[in-house]
């Protein structure tokens, strides 16, 4: 079962960091493979079991479910219920700490998840790469942070 | 409880960060306010359960023990037995934890203790500063890129 773990620092405090990220439903707003996305049932993004439903640039459809959110400790975590990429019983978890030397953040992300045979190494690259040091990248250019602190 | 949390980053790897600290005898060679070091009764540093006596630069006289460590997820805890400040219950964790953008580590030293509600805040603030954050700063220097 491939493991993908990537971490990073975003220069802006942290409270700044998780109000964007804690929005289980924001991701079309800084993430640029997603082109737009909703919460089914109408439920809030902070509703613990919530779905969001979203497409990616490329028109394919995905549906992740809110596992575990906490304001307390600063993290999320979410599962995979449908997508087109074959990425199977994929749970990812994603959490932040303050670093207190120079008021910036920390960011950990990290997921594991089932393969077709042969294909792990393609589909963790896509994961780590695309997904997740994509990721670092666009919440710093939305949130002006400059390059990697 | 008063609780102690300082966090930063060294840019250098965590293993190599991880190397250089692990030695629970080793203080001396890294952090500046420590003098000398030696582990109760000749027991290797990395034996939990371990105790290591060391004086700070001012001569003070600290005695702690190795509660935890971990080669794998990197953090060492220990308690103080007996140290000049007046504090009790002293349990603190130094976790270091990759920082893959870079291949930096993300370094967190934590404390928890017990003490009088008047002397709360100043020993908050001078753990903090003297200790930890003293220490990631002479880590940072002796380990730069």
């Amino acid at each position: 079962m491939p493991k993908v773990v990537k971490s990073t620092v975003i220069d802006r405090p942290i409270a700044e960091v998780w109000e964007v990220l804690r929005d289980f439903n924001g991701h079309d707003r800084w993430h640029p493979i997603v082109s737009d996305s909703v919460i089914e049932r109408g439920q809030t993004s902070d509703r613990v079991g919530c779905v969001r439903r979203f497409h990616l640039k490329d028109g394919s459809e995905l549906r992740e479910l809110l596992l575990t959110l906490s304001d307390a400790d600063m993290a999320y975590s979410y599962c995979l219920l449908e997508t087109p990429i074959p990425l199977f019983n994929y749970v990812a978890h994603v959490r932040l700490a303050p670093v207190t030397d120079g008021d910036r953040t920390f960011w950990h992300w990290e997921s594991r998840f089932d393969t077709p045979s042969g294909r792990e190494r393609e589909l963790a690259d896509l994961v780590g790469r695309e997904v997740y040091e994509g990721g670092f990248a666009a919440l710093r250019a939305h949130l002006g942070a400059g390059s990697a602190a | 409880m008063p609780r102690v949390y300082v966090s930063s980053v060294i840019d250098a790897p965590a293993a190599r960060v991880w190397e250089r600290i692990r030695d629970f005898n080793a203080l001396p060679r890294w952090h500046p306010r420590i003098r000398d070091s030696r582990i109760e009764n000749g027991e290797p540093a990395d034996r939990v359960g371990c105790v290591r006596d060391f004086h700070l630069q001012n001569g003070d006289r600290i005695r702690e023990r190795l509660l935890g460590l971990s080669d794998y997820d990197m953090f060492c805890t220990y308690s103080i037995l007996e140290s000049p400040m007046p504090i009790t219950d002293y349990v603190a964790t130094l976790r270091l934890t990759p920082i893959t953008d870079g291949d930096r580590t993300f370094a967190e030293w934590t404390a928890e203790f017990e003490c009088d509600a008047a002397v709360a805040a100043d020993l908050v603030a001078g753990i903090g500063q003297n200790v930890f954050q003293a220490g990631f700063d002479a880590l940072k220097r002796q380990l730069a890129a």
